[in-house]
């Protein structure tokens, strides 16, 4: 049994191989990129966040009342938050980590317009920022209660005065200043025109759900700034001992809002909630991409088994006649599986070419690396494997068939 | 003639109910991830005013510094800043060419509805000016917008939504009633019917977030200084401390919006920008080439590239999807009409034109077609709803905005426009499917299967 004749038969009837080939073409170009971007998503998710994520809740004081003094009752709060039984600490922030909402601003090592200058996310928070957030300080040291700027009348002053020490992420250290420590080095602040002493840096905090794209590790430069937030909103996030967080978080849902008068807490929530309903529509998204892609493979194999099916029954006769003249069992199997395999490796030829295509423009799209090969290979191989998988049966079918199914009938 | 082609097609698939299933079910398939992308797809990349689409415009100024470095739109450095200064607002505010015109910009307040057992609230708040409501076809419940004259120096009114008028009055008409909102006062002359435009064109900073529940006029801001809640971005090294000397500072924070109604007065208004920078530009500001844009609603869509490029993804590989699956049933179509070509054969011999085959095969296969629509729209719903369930509802109790789930709500609406598309869509899958195996069917000759029979 040689091709030849396997491609002179196929000659004889196209359009249908054809059409197989194409579905396969068009499979393995999704698939390849379909795992791709589900590969990208799933290691951007599990980046480490830096947070002591599961021991972190947070609560939203908004004065409302005309006589509201947000100085007054911030200090008050923090009193009363720090004090309290199973907390570790606790702190004000201008924004909250892991939504990638707050300011931000350009940073630069050298004075204004004289150096390249990185965006960052900066944190005006009070002196227990790096407790309270779990972060690791892996030189320098944290905060002074003394450095911390008092809040400003409006939230348009947030900075405006901006604190001489600030705390630095790793990252952003590296980013600022190479190779140096950055420790007590100086970075200036655009367009707000001011400079602040680096005392510490962390090893790590994520500001926003790490996102797609070149400026990857984007979340990770953050500097928090020793100010207390401008209100009247006042934002507290409060880290709790070891599995003590929900039954902090009741005390404070219950007793905390009537501590102060004046202003009402409008929400207290965890921030290991917030974490995962930031990255949930990626997560749907990811999981939708998936379902699809399942969905294709599995609508491309049954085409596959369709097709042999339908060419076993049309070539009953034939295939009895040759059994007739000698064919063996094992030589019909064979044929089967290689016109099969004939049909598959043309799709994926023709989907490997369309699969890189796709591969390229999804790369300037997302801005992400293009798509490396050993998807397309891991797609070949699957594709294979499936392909294989549901001819097997009506390939069986076929060396099943008994010699004297040539005897009935004249053709 | 159709009732006996109908009668054929399901002999047909009375023969083989495997195959059948198989079919209609990836077509199923296949229709119904079209649609969840496409519902989802629609609601980023709908216009939500296109009826006025030719007469609203954004107005955007370049007043960015002239070091190239400073504040670009990283994938389209040309666009000015899609925010305006406070000053810049003002002085082109007071034009009279457009037919209408609305300054603007998001802040928070804090309502009290001062009713037993109802907790204050913050309701996100558009400060604006009096043509808002009747330049964007804002529908009312109750009453209307205020005067011009409740501007400037502000009057003591607002505009609530329904969900607002809801919790604070119980449904009731609450026009002329009081309502207290952070500690003052207020008389509300409005109620908002649902109005969710989507994406929340007029200000693009949160595309994505339900309108506001309260609106105050514009005068208020300085009256009470009060803080912008959306993004602030300041283009220079102004000194910002204070309330005053940000309204002074580069900083951008406002929208405008005017109602142009010919091009000649869309001409006029924009030598009318020119002209004031180029006023601008003796004082020293304004220091880049003349780049003044009116931007019409969809233009300015595309330009603040709401629908992004995932989604593109996912309603592109939806629709490879789709072509998968036609491609699937041509082929098994194909192979059936095959297998069953010697009933065919035996009804031309008995006198069926070749048309007569045609038809019926056609028939046959855009039947599938269409249950396979019918079992798509199905799934589409299923997986929409769950969704809804998993996805946007809990995002939408998150917030604090009463109109959140609303707004979930359309976005995961399949409305009258997805079900047209889903027949439609079934329709050409089928003839697409079912063009070719029924041709081939035609063109063979009856007697080479008489003859092995």
């Amino acid at each position: 049994m040689n091709l030849r004749h396997i491609v002179h038969a196929m000659a004889r009837s196209k359009t249908g191989p054809l059409l197989i080939a194409a579905q396969i073409a068009i499979t393995l170009a999704i698939l390849a990129n379909v795992v791709y971007v589900i590969a990208i998503h799933v290691g951007l998710d599990r980046r480490p966040s830096g947070l002591d994520l599961d021991n972190i809740f947070w609560v939203v004081s908004q004065g409302h009342a005309p006589d509201y003094d947000h100085a007054r009752v911030t200090q008050a709060d923090l009193i009363y938050l720090n004090s309290m039984p199973g907390v570790v600490a606790a702190a004000m922030s201008s924004a909250l980590p892991q939504t990638g909402m707050g300011w931000m601003l350009g940073l630069s090592p050298e004075p204004e317009g004289e150096g390249q200058i990185t965006p960052a996310f900066v944190y005006a928070m009070t002196e227990r920022a790096v407790d309270t957030l779990g972060l690791r300080l892996i030189a320098g040291r944290t905060l002074r209660a003394e450095a911390v700027v008092p809040p400003g009348q409006h939230q348009e002053s947030q900075f405006a005065h901006l604190a001489p020490e600030v705390v630095i992420t790793q990252r952003l250290a590296e980013q600022l200043f190479g190779g140096e420590s950055a420790l007590g080095k100086t970075i200036h602040f655009s367009p707000v025109n001011r400079a602040s002493t680096v005392v510490g840096i962390v090893e790590r905090l994520q500001a926003a759900p790490p996102l797609f794209g070149s400026a990857s590790d984007m979340e990770e430069r953050v500097v928090i700034a020793p100010e207390v937030p401008s209100g009247p909103a006042a934002l507290y996030l409060v880290r709790t001992e070891p599995g003590r967080r929900d039954e902090v978080m009741a005390h404070v849902e219950k007793d905390f809002g009537p501590t102060q008068p004046g202003r009402y807490i409008e929400r207290i929530e965890t921030l290991a909630n917030t974490a995962a309903s930031m990255r949930a529509a990626d997560r749907t998204g990811a999981i939708a991409l998936g379902t699809v892609a399942t969905l294709v493979l599995a609508v491309t194999a049954l085409g596959i088994f369709g097709l042999a099916a339908f060419t076993v029954t049309s070539r009953t006769r034939q295939i009895g006649i040759q059994r007739a003249v000698g064919a063996r069992r094992g030589d019909i199997l064979r044929y089967f599986l290689l016109e099969n395999w004939l049909i598959n490796t043309v799709g994926i030829a023709a989907g490997s070419a369309l699969a890189l295509a796709v591969g390229v423009q999804l790369a300037t799209m997302l801005s992400v690396p293009r798509l490396p090969l050993i998807y397309v290979v891991s797609g070949v191989l699957c594709l294979w494997m499936v392909g294989l998988a549901a001819v097997v049966a009506p390939a069986k079918l076929a060396a099943a068939v008994p010699p004297a199914v040539a005897t009935r009938g004249v053709v | 003639m159709l009732w006996h082609d109908v009668r054929q097609a399901w002999w047909s698939f009375r023969r083989s109910p495997w195959l059948t299933v198989l079919i209609i079910g990836a077509m199923a398939a296949g229709i119904g991830a079209s649609l969840i992308t496409l519902t989802l797809y629609h609601a980023r990349a709908g216009n939500p005013i296109w009826w006025k689409n030719d007469r609203l415009f954004a107005v955007t100024l370049d007043n960015r510094l002239a070091d190239p470095k400073s504040d670009g739109n990283s994938r389209h450095p040309e666009y000015p800043p899609f925010m305006l200064t406070w000053r810049d607002a003002q002085a082109i505010y007071r034009s009279d060419i457009p037919v209408r015109s609305a300054k603007m910009f998001a802040s928070g307040r804090v309502i009290d509805p001062q009713r037993p057992g109802v907790p204050m609230f913050r309701a996100a708040t558009r400060v604006t000016s009096a043509d808002f409501f009747a330049m964007f076809d804002v529908p009312f419940l109750y009453g209307t917008g205020w005067p011009r004259t409740a501007d400037e120096t502000p009057e003591p009114v607002v505009v609530i939504s329904r969900a607002i008028n809801d919790r604070v009055f119980g449904g009731a008409d609450s026009v002329g009633r009081s309502i207290n909102v952070s500690g003052r006062q207020f008389r509300v002359v409005g109620v908002i019917d649902r109005w969710m435009p989507q994406p929340r064109f007029y200000d693009l900073s949160r595309a994505f977030d339900p309108s506001e529940g309260l609106f105050l006029p514009f005068g208020w801001t300085t009256a009470w200084e009060l803080p912008a809640a959306g993004p602030i971005r300041c283009l220079s090294n102004d000194q910002v401390g204070s309330f005053k000397e940000m309204l002074a500072a580069e900083c951008v924070w406002l929208q405008v919006w005017v109602e142009l109604a010919s091009d000649e007065q869309r001409a006029r208004y924009q030598q009318f920008l020119d002209n004031y920078v180029r006023e601008q530009k003796e004082a020293g500001r304004f220091p880049r080439p003349l780049n003044n844009r009116l931007a019409d609603v969809a233009t300015w869509l595309d330009m603040n590239d709401v629908v992004g490029d995932k989604s593109r993804i996912l309603v592109a590989v939806a629709l490879l999807f789709l072509v998968v699956c036609v491609l699937n049933t041509l082929g098994l179509m194909l192979a059936r009409f095959l297998g069953a070509a010697p009933i065919s054969g035996l009804r031309r011999a008995l006198g069926a034109t070749r048309r007569d085959i045609v038809r019926q095969h056609l028939t046959e296969v855009m039947l599938m077609g269409l249950i396979g629509g019918i079992a798509g729209l199905g799934l589409a719903k299923a997986g929409l709803w769950l969704l809804h369930v998993l996805l946007f509802l809990p995002m939408a109790r998150q917030s604090i905005n009463p109109q959140a789930q609303t707004l979930a709500h359309s976005m995961t609406h399949l409305d009258g426009l997805m079900v047209l598309a889903a027949l439609a869509i079934s329709l050409i899958a089928g003839l697409l499917a079912g063009w070719y195996p029924a041709w081939r069917i035609g063109r063979l000759q009856p007697a080479s299967f008489l003859k092995s029979q």
